[in-house]
């Protein structure tokens, strides 16, 4: 009669049956991405946070929900629930991850390099945008001493008391960072589909040495997806962002469908949505006259966000001429091509003039008005030590260490774990 | 040899007792009395009668030579002798040592809603019954002594006839659906609610909230009787509101404006919402539009039994139709019910039964209470907007001129018209009910019972919404949903039953025996769009398959039960019970929980010493302690689980849960001491009981750090606990010809939150589960009305004092106020009272019911109470008395065009809930038999009754007997659900108020 109670589970299945053979764990490596695709991940949180934080008075936050507003007041609430959603979902994509890393064993060796550098790629993008938003900057202070967050490297089977972990410090995410992605790098072919490529991992390594300010490296790793050839900028500015499928100059984005997949920077910027970002004239004269990229808004909207099924661009092709550009011109180098020629390249996209001679100001400027609202811009701000502003009137200036610009570690997380020690300016 | 006999049963009054059951002593040889009272039986020679009816001693009649008795029943106003239902049998109430409630089926007969449950509302002690609104066909919150958990199941669990049933809601959507509307209130013989642990603990893991066992009617044997009813009627809103006119709509509005400095903006959304012209200047057009949600709401039911038998072959056999019209346009609950009952005596020791149940109902639902395309979202829309849009000659909304397309800027909001004219909802539910059982007896005295019974409840959600709905619904071109559900349960009960007195004194009863139960319930369902017109309403016509899914879940339940009775001389009596239960969604390293119980019972009138006095007819001291369970959460929540998470068209998958081997039940140890009592013959009668139900272990989401790449599992850890305080007493105030009987009862409960492992779980508008207090109490802002000098809503800042006190200042910055406990959802005290009457043919009964202490959250507040703060939303008129200038003192601060002034959530929106309602009337006259001979009839009862006839409440809202349906539904995997989000209104509707005319005749 005993047996009588042992009845299984059909919509979801035991997780013992769930790892088992080679389709299995890719299986679960699809399944990281699906996680890293949440909303609160790369669907839009991670970036929309950076680009509110960072804020200097570019924009307007009309909306209604408190957790945006918050954030670009720079007066974030240690209960601030999308601060603990991005928290818990890209712990829970790096979980994935790992439980991939760790079933490795079980994958066709013809598939196994492949698998294992795409899951230390999703997992090593995840914890650089953790330990950026919810660790000091990496030119703040010491990174070998600054806590970062807790480097969870293998997969949960059981709940214990282990699970109470402390956080690895700023240096530790970033070496660990470093060594995934140069696995992925070496591990993945050079096309893959939409999944991550070999380009994927030297993009996202270029954006961490530059974040390191390690700009050899970047120029370097930048360079290598440039030269792969198999991108190209796409016609016009807008051509990069109207299509919803991945364009000639994604080298990797978040696929969005109809059937899968919440797009939350069309949520918030979009005006098809709620439309709560509005850009304001302190954005639209950091244009030149002519430069395509001012027209591409509707009325104070960006239209960058308007598909509602359009994929997230992650990196871009574009992105990779700048850091090449800044990489080269910080160190002098010549790395693929002059600083000037990566310039104008992306300029000549933008229908403007080529310049004459670059600075490095130039570069700056190009990539804040290139890479506008695409989440680059509280890491920017931060090693090139600017300032953001509050929505206050008159406005508060907030300087690029302040710790207002350092995320909590959400109370939710440090009620479950003391272990987490709390950053500075909140308790 | 047989002698044919006929006789006439009367009551001490003289009058003829309909229903009584005579049956030859020893044999199932029987009939019942015809409406004057009258019988006719063939008896063996010798024979000895034994006439019994609810409420009446029965009595043993030796026929003897006689061809004609007379037999006056002693009215027993407690039915000490009455059987009363309880778990795996029946035992009589003089020797019931549990907290029992029965329910006699009469009190559910022909009443005109669509589940019994809302029937008993007030008649039974310690159970609280609340309809979330006036929606036919929802579902209804029934508690029995309190809310014994958190985030698991609260309501009780159903038993038809020995079989555990489907009751749980079957929606796909967030407001619930009741299957035990599936059932015909007329087929029911008896309820019983099992409150204490000793009645209920042989329910074991389910048992925790009670349990109500249903017994539907049997045959028996004589003439074949036919009762054929028939009645009708009609609902009509408990209470309307009174919203603003034109004139005082645009007063407000523009004031509002004119307070912000946007006068003009208001000018020109009058005149669009005026449908473009200048109407509104005069007030030429002054819409009510709360009217327009309300329909005639038509009422009709035809039902037929037949009821018969010989000594070896007894049958039941019913049938009905009703059709009863919402009070909300487009809300309708059709039932087709029919029933099978039948007892077959197969050898002297072998009996074999089936009782079948078989029903159709179909329910056009309507919108959630939240949804802009709710009936009563309706009175959202501005006076000024005319039903008929002058420009298109069709309903606001449905056209706009300019583009084709519905209308989405006018009126102010989607007009709820348009979902009636253009979309449908129907559920349609298939229901098949049925066991069959035998039963053997191996000597006098000891019988083995097997019953195997199933539940199949098949269900069709069907959707469409057409293109005028376009704006609330999204598509253009139509938009479908189809989901079917079959939910299936089968169970087995295999149990001996053992009775024997031994030298006259010792009374030995006891039960045991097993059961196996497994449910399985498959859904699927799809979603499309895009429809070559709204002729087409099928999915096979859809151009766009848009989503669809089909899932399967189900668990089983294993147990072994037994139960012990003892009685010396009916005077001391003891019982005790267990069960062990084995459940799929244990944990493995809990698998089977075992739950004991057990009774003692004194009946101190049965002393000597209590014997020379004529005071105190009955008085029996109980005591009873025991454990339950409850294992009412979500199915295989204690495994390690892997879901599918596709990615762009390609699958994937991804650790879902962990493993929790340890999960178990919630346990419930209740403790009750209960008194019952009967003076002066028993003219005045009734219990007492008080209990503590201390529950542990409740199964909580507990979090979890997110770096393990979960959120939280699912763990034993909480308490709460529920006190309380029954009473019930029936006095017979006039007896003889005219007979006047009064039922009282109430009921207290206390509930506190213990333990809750620190966590706060929060839930509908302001409702939370916290440590230390009740379940679901409101937590937010105190509003302190206005500041005379500027009309700016204040808030008591509550902020907490040096010596512990909380500061009374107020602010005018929501923020700065502190929230506190404003409020609590779960009534103080609960009760009802009952007067019937009768004088010759004619009957009477009344009902008032009442609940009290309890407060209710009007989540509406913010839109429609929102001193024009809020957008152009129509306000009730009570916001006529906002402040206006310096000086004046108001609770309604100054109208602010999306101001804001005071429309957060807070106190200003929470009310007193109590309320007292005239529950129910019914005055019947049943024709003289001797009138019915001349048409070869039986017995023919005309009569007229009311529902929900009056309410007395200070609630300002439509109806305070109200519970927002989309927060109140339970829904496992959502903590915050139902039990904690309680208390709630939005613009959910009232209640319906229904009178009938009926009629009821035997032949």
């Amino acid at each position: 009669c005993n047996d009588k109670l042992d009845i299984e589970p059909v919509n979801d299945i035991p997780g013992e049956n769930a790892l088992l053979t080679s389709a299995d764990v890719q299986a679960a490596l699809v399944g990281a991405y699906d996680a890293t695709s949440s909303n609160r991940v790369y669907g839009g949180y991670v970036q929309f946070i950076s680009e509110l934080l960072a804020d200097d008075g570019d924009f307007e936050f009309v909306g209604t929900f408190v957790q945006p507003r918050e954030t670009q007041f720079k007066a974030v609430l240690t209960n601030n629930s999308f601060v603990s959603a991005t928290w818990n979902d890209s712990y829970r994509a790096i979980n994935i991850a790992n439980n991939v890393l760790a079933n490795l064993d079980k994958v066709s060796e013809v598939e196994r390099k492949r698998v294992e550098g795409e899951a230390r790629f999703l997992r090593a993008s995840l914890y650089f945008e953790l330990v950026r938003l919810y660790g000091r900057a990496w030119n703040d202070g010491n990174p070998q001493t600054n806590p970062g967050v807790p480097l969870v490297l293998t997969p949960t089977v059981a709940f214990s008391a282990a699970d109470k972990v402390a956080r690895n410090t700023v240096a530790e995410v970033y070496a660990q960072v470093i060594t995934d992605l140069s696995t992925a790098e070496a591990n993945i072919a050079a096309s893959n589909g939409f999944f991550a490529t070999k380009a994927a991992a030297a993009g996202m390594l270029a954006r961490v040495y530059l974040q390191q300010g390690r700009f050899a490296e970047a120029a370097s790793a930048a360079n290598r997806v440039i030269a792969s050839n198999r991108y190209s900028l796409a016609p016009s500015y807008a051509e990069a962002f109207e299509p919803t499928a991945n364009t000639s100059e994604d080298v990797f984005a978040i696929q969005i469908t109809q059937q899968d997949g919440l797009n939350d920077l069309n949520t918030y910027f979009s005006p098809t949505q709620r439309g709560d970002i509005e850009v304001s004239d302190q954005h639209f004269e950091r244009y030149e006259a002519g430069d395509e990229r001012a027209d591409f808004f509707d009325d104070v909207y960006t239209l960058k966000f308007d598909q509602q099924y359009g994929n997230i661009r992650i990196l871009r092709l574009a992105e990779m001429y700048l850091i090449r550009a800044e990489g080269n011109l910080r160190t002098g180098g010549t790395v693929g091509a002059t600083p000037l020629a990566d310039i104008n390249t992306v300029r000549e996209r933008a229908g403007l003039p080529d310049l004459t001679s670059v600075t490095l100001a130039d570069i700056l400027k190009e990539r804040r008005l290139e890479l506008s609202f695409e989440g680059a811009r509280l890491h920017d701000l931060k090693r090139n030590q600017e300032q953001a502003t509050t929505p206050d009137s008159p406005p508060v200036i907030i300087p690029w260490n302040s710790p207002r610009l350092v995320l909590p570690i959400p109370q939710r997380e440090r009620d479950v774990n003391p272990n987490l020690v709390q950053n500075p300016g909140y308790n | 040899q047989t002698r044919a006999i006929s006789g006439r049963v009367t009551g001490s009054d003289g009058a003829g007792i309909p229903g009584v059951t005579v049956l030859e002593k020893g044999t199932t040889n029987g009939t019942s009395t015809g409406g004057d009272g009258s019988f006719s039986l063939t008896v063996q020679p010798g024979a000895t009668l034994v006439l019994s009816s609810v409420g009446f001693t029965t009595q043993n009649v030796v026929v003897g030579d006689r061809t004609t008795v007379a037999v006056m029943l002693k009215e027993d106003a407690i039915a000490l002798s009455e059987a009363v239902v309880v778990g795996y049998g029946t035992q009589s109430k003089a020797d019931l040592t549990g907290a029992v409630t029965q329910v006699s089926g009469r009190e559910v007969q022909n009443a005109p809603v669509p589940s019994f449950e809302q029937a008993i509302q007030g008649k039974a002690a310690g159970v609280f019954i609340e309809s979330s609104s006036g929606k036919l066909g929802q579902g209804i919150k029934v508690r029995v002594r309190g809310t014994s958990s958190v985030s698991g199941d609260t309501q009780p669990l159903y038993v038809i006839d020995g079989i555990p049933i489907i009751s749980e809601d079957q929606s796909a959507t967030t407001a619930a659906t009741n299957p035990i509307a599936d059932l015909n209130p007329n087929d029911i013989e008896s309820i019983s609610v099992l409150k204490d642990a000793s009645a209920s603990a042989i329910y074991g893991s389910r048992a925790s909230n009670g349990v109500v066992l249903i017994t539907t009617k049997r045959g028996k044997s004589g003439d074949t009787r036919f009762t054929l009813g028939y009645q009708f009627g009609g609902s009509t809103p408990t209470n309307k509101r009174d919203y603003l006119n034109a004139t005082e709509y645009v007063e407000l509005m523009r004031e509002a404006g004119t307070n912000v400095g946007r006068l003009a903006t208001v000018e020109s959304r009058l005149q669009r919402y005026s449908a473009g012209n200048n109407d509104y200047q005069q007030a030429l057009v002054n819409t009510d539009w709360q009217d327009e949600a309300f329909q005639d709401a038509p009422f009709s039911q035809y039902d037929l039994s037949i009821n018969g038998g010989n000594d070896k072959t007894r049958f039941y056999i019913s049938g009905l139709y009703s059709d009863q019209e919402g009070i909300l346009i487009g809300n309708k609950f059709e039932k087709i019910s029919a029933r099978v009952n039948l007892d077959q005596k197969a050898t002297d020791k072998l009996t074999l039964g089936l009782n079948f149940g078989l029903t159709r109902t179909r329910n056009n639902r309507i919108s959630n209470d939240n949804a802009f395309s709710n009936p009563m979202q309706i009175v959202a829309l501005s006076p000024i907007s005319p039903l008929i849009d002058p420009r298109t000659g069709l309903l606001s909304g449905q056209l706009d001129v300019a583009t084709g397309l519905p209308n989405n800027n006018y009126p102010v909001y989607y007009n709820p018209l348009l979902s009636e004219a253009g979309a449908s909802y129907v559920s349609t539910v298939y229901r098949n009910l049925g066991n069959v059982f035998a039963q053997y007896e191996f000597i006098p005295g000891l019988s083995l019972r097997s019953e195997l019974g199933v539940d199949l409840l098949n269900q069709e959600e069907d959707q469409y919404s057409g293109r005028i709905t376009a704006r609330n619904n999204g598509p253009n071109g139509g938009d479908g949903f189809n989901r079917y559900v079959v939910n299936g349960r089968y169970t087995t009960n295999n149990f001996l039953t053992f009775r024997k007195t031994f030298n006259e004194v010792h009374l030995v009863e006891a039960v045991g025996g097993m059961a196996y139960e497994e449910r399985r319930i498959k859904a699927n369902s799809v979603t499309a769009q895009q429809f070559p017109s709204d002729a087409y309403t099928k999915i096979t016509s859809a151009a766009s398959i848009t989503a669809g899914s089909s899932s399967e879940t189900s668990s089983s339940l294993l147990s072994y039960f037994g139960r012990g009775t003892y009685s010396y001389s009916s005077k001391y009596l003891l019982s005790a019970s267990f069960r062990v239960d084995g459940s799929s969604r244990f944990g493995k390293n809990n698998r089977y929980g075992f739950f004991p119980a057990a009774s003692l019972g004194w009946v101190l009138t049965e002393e000597g010493f209590l014997s020379e006095q004529n005071v105190l007819s009955f008085l029996k001291p109980r005591v009873s302690i025991g454990r339950t369970g409850n294992q009412g959460f979500t199915d295989f929540i204690s495994r390690f689980l892997y879901r599918a998470n596709a990615y762009a068209g390609v699958p994937g998958q991804r650790p879902f849960q962990l493993a929790n081997p340890d999960l178990k039940w919630e346990t419930t140890t209740q403790v009750d001491a209960g008194l019952e009592f009967g003076f002066l013959d028993n003219r005045f009668s009734g219990e007492v009981d008080v209990y503590q139900k201390k529950t542990e272990g409740l199964v909580l989401s507990v979090n979890q750090p997110g770096t393990t790449g979960f959120t939280s599992q699912f763990r034993n850890v909480g308490d709460l606990e529920n006190r309380g305080l029954e009473f019930a007493l029936t006095t017979r105030n006039l007896i003889g010809a005219f007979t006047w009987t009064t039922s009282f009862n109430t009921s207290f409960n206390k509930n506190k939150i213990t333990n809750l492992d620190g966590q706060v779980i929060e839930g509908g508008f302001l409702n939370r589960a916290v440590e230390g207090q009740p379940i679901g109490v409101f937590f937010g802002r105190e509003y302190a009305g206005v500041d005379p000098a500027n009309g700016n809503a204040l808030y008591y800042l509550n902020t907490v004092n040096a010596d512990g006190s909380r500061s009374r200042n107020t602010t005018d910055v929501y923020e700065d106020a502190e929230r506190v406990i404003i409020g609590n959802p779960n009534p103080k005290w609960t009760g009802g009272v009952t007067n019937t009457f009768a004088f010759k043919g004619i009957d009477l009964s009344v009902l008032f019911q009442g609940v009290f202490g309890n407060d209710v959250y009007d989540g509406s507040g913010k839109f429609q109470m929102a001193n024009g703060s809020n957008g152009y939303d129509n306000q009730t008129s009570d916001q006529l008395r906002r402040w206006r200038n310096p000086g004046d003192i108001t609770d309604v601060p100054q109208a602010r065009l999306f101001g804001g002034n005071g429309t957060e959530e807070s106190s200003r929106y929470l009310y007193d809930g109590s309320y007292v309602r005239l529950k129910s009337v019914s005055l019947g006259y049943t024709l003289p038999t001797s009138l019915l001979e001349k048409v070869h009839l039986q017995t023919a009862r005309v009569y007229v009754s009311g529902v929900n006839l009056l309410t007395f409440t200070d609630y300002p809202g439509w109806d305070p007997e109200v519970n927002a349906d989309y927060l109140a539904s339970f829904d496992p995997t959502n903590p915050s659900s139902g039990n904690i989000s309680q208390g709630n209104d939005f613009y959910s509707a009232p209640q319906a108020k229904t009178y009938t005319v009926g009629i009821n005749i035997g032949f």
